[in-house]
């Protein structure tokens, strides 16, 4: 037996929408495992699949085949309260997930009362503290803080339950690059302390380069290709995909630019 | 040679039932035939910028300047209908996200059409025959089966490309675009720059690019200027973006994570208040 544990197996996931001719396979024979306190991210294009997968192992989407296992147990296809306490989201836009008629008193209180937690009072204190806002905080509404402190809000209501897994959906795209750094900080340090395994989609090479030890790439529903950070830093890819989106995410160069392909 | 257009001490400030909100203060620069970056986060005033030369800022604002100038047109006395005539025929303005800015019940090809039109006395036929030709020079493949699609059914980088095809049909002096690219993927992102660039060269156009990602601009473009709550706090030659003397520029250079160069923790920004001051 390997010494290391896993967390997170998914085997041959699928996701199809639609049926017939409208029929869509979002995701196609995807495996990957993730182990205890690690960081795995899901890199691609719009419609590469990426946020999908995130969502079967969520159960927000229920037409997915295949196995999805935490910690040695297979997951079902309904959300059970069980995992969902272990399991916790942060989505991309800290406008549209929290309430905008709940102050933040109310957005952390709500999933402390769904899961019958004790001493809520105490864990709404902690949870701020842990991202690092002030308990002042509790009774603002989500328009009277900036996008920033809004993400924060999202994670502190993601962390209140005390989870092992975080799902990231893009955290930090639809924010400036000096508070995208803050969030990314809290994020890292927020790992250390809790013990927390990471799944993170985005679109963002370098972002994912440097929250992650383990990248795949997706294209079209599928893996184009696993790789260690260290691989992608180097720069040596073996998939053509992988390579083009590489010499995309950095500098402006015309005679890169006119070299794109399409890959199907 | 006289540049193409002359900005001097641009504010623009917007009563609100707080009281005034300055958006824009003090902003100068000229533009000549060439790609300038104006650089920001968000709130920096880059949008209002550009909106306030078109006269496009929203009712509550006061737009000021000690010279707004474009051709030897007066912008800031311009009257509405002289406005008129120099709004997409001569500077256009491209948007960020094609969704919200193509009409979502009429083809894109009458779309591009009718951008020829208002600005020309052209045929109905004959501005057919030009959206055409233009849905081809921005590179899109079936331009005949393009020409009768509704946005909703084109991709978003072939939505920026019929935005940019209209923009270009009156074949205006200057195109302000507004983040063109930030809703895009990145591959396309660089295929629509390379487009505007082409665009920029042929036609001897002059291009002002507001967006958020420094290190993208200062790439594509011959000058940046950085903004900062409303103030110019660094103009850059392009090329000479990582000799960036002020701290706020290097700042934000810092605080992106690199592929190149890991680190444990980024470095956060550190504002000072200094830099609001006038």
């Amino acid at each position: 037996m390997n010494e290391r544990t896993g967390m997170i197996d998914v085997q041959n996931l699928n996701v199809t929408f639609g049926h017939g001719n409208s029929e869509v396979r979002a995701v196609r024979d995807v495996t990957f495992n993730i182990d205890k306190g690690e960081s795995f991210g899901l890199v691609g294009e719009s419609g590469s699949g990426k946020s999908t997968v995130l969502r079967a192992i969520a159960r927000l989407t229920h037409d997915w085949t295949g196995t999805i296992t935490i910690d040695g147990a297979a997951l079902s296809h309904r959300r059970d309260r069980a995992t969902a306490r272990r399991m916790q989201m942060v989505f991309q836009d800290p406008y549209g997930s929290l309430h905008p008629r709940h102050t933040v008193n109310d957005i952390l209180m709500e999933p402390l009362e769904i899961h019958r937690m004790d001493r809520r009072e105490a864990r709404v204190h902690k949870a701020l503290e842990d991202v690092g806002l002030g308990i002042e905080m509790r009774f603002r509404y989500p328009y009277q803080i900036s996008g920033g402190q809004r993400q924060r809000i999202a994670i502190a209501r993601a962390l209140i339950l005390e989870p092992e897994v975080l799902l990231l959906d893009e955290p930090t795209s639809a924010l400036d690059v000096s508070v995208q750094a803050e969030i990314l900080n809290l994020l890292k340090s927020l790992q250390r302390e809790h013990e927390l395994t990471y799944l993170m989609v985005s679109h963002n090479l370098a972002v994912v380069a440097h929250m992650c030890d383990r990248i795949a790439v997706m294209n079209r529903g599928r893996f184009a290709e696993e790789l260690t950070t260290e691989q992608l830093r180097s720069a040596t890819p073996t998939e053509g995909y992988t390579r083009q989106l590489l010499s995309a995410s950095g500098s402006y160069d015309r005679e890169t630019a006119k070299s794109f392909v399409s890959f199907e | 040679m006289s540049p193409l257009l002359s900005v001097d001490d641009l504010r623009v400030t917007f009563e609100t039932h707080r009281g005034p909100v300055q958006a824009v203060r003090g902003v100068s620069f000229d533009l000549g035939r060439e790609r300038l970056g104006i650089v920001g986060e968000s709130g920096s005033g880059k949008s209002q910028t550009g909106r306030a030369l078109l006269q496009l800022s929203a009712g509550n604002g006061r737009v000021t300047a000690n010279r707004m100038e474009f051709d030897g047109i007066d912008l800031m006395n311009a009257p509405e209908r002289e406005m008129r005539k120099i709004r997409g025929a001569r500077i256009s303005m491209i948007m960020q996200d094609p969704r919200y800015s193509l009409n979502p019940v009429l083809k894109v090809g009458d779309q591009i059409a009718e951008a020829y039109r208002i600005h020309t006395k052209a045929s109905k036929r004959d501005a057919q025959k030009r959206a055409l030709e233009m849905l081809e020079t921005v590179q899109i493949r079936e331009p005949g089966k393009v020409y009768q699609m509704f946005p909703h059914q084109v991709s978003g980088g072939m939505g920026q490309r019929v935005m940019i095809a209209m923009m270009l049909i009156p074949n205006p002096d200057i195109i302000i675009a507004d983040e063109p690219t930030s809703a895009l993927d990145v591959t396309v992102q660089m295929q629509v720059l390379a487009l505007l660039d082409d665009m920029v060269r042929d036609r001897g156009m002059g291009l002002i690019l507001i967006s958020h990602d420094l290190n993208l601009v200062a790439s594509f473009c011959d000058r940046v200027l950085v903004m900062y709550a409303g103030r110019v706090m660094e103009v850059i030659e392009a090329g000479h973006l990582q000799d960036a003397q002020h701290p706020y520029t290097r700042g934000l250079l810092n605080c992106a994570p690199e592929l190149g160069h890991p680190q444990d923790m980024l470095p956060v920004l550190r504002r000072d208040p200094a830099w609001l001051d006038e």
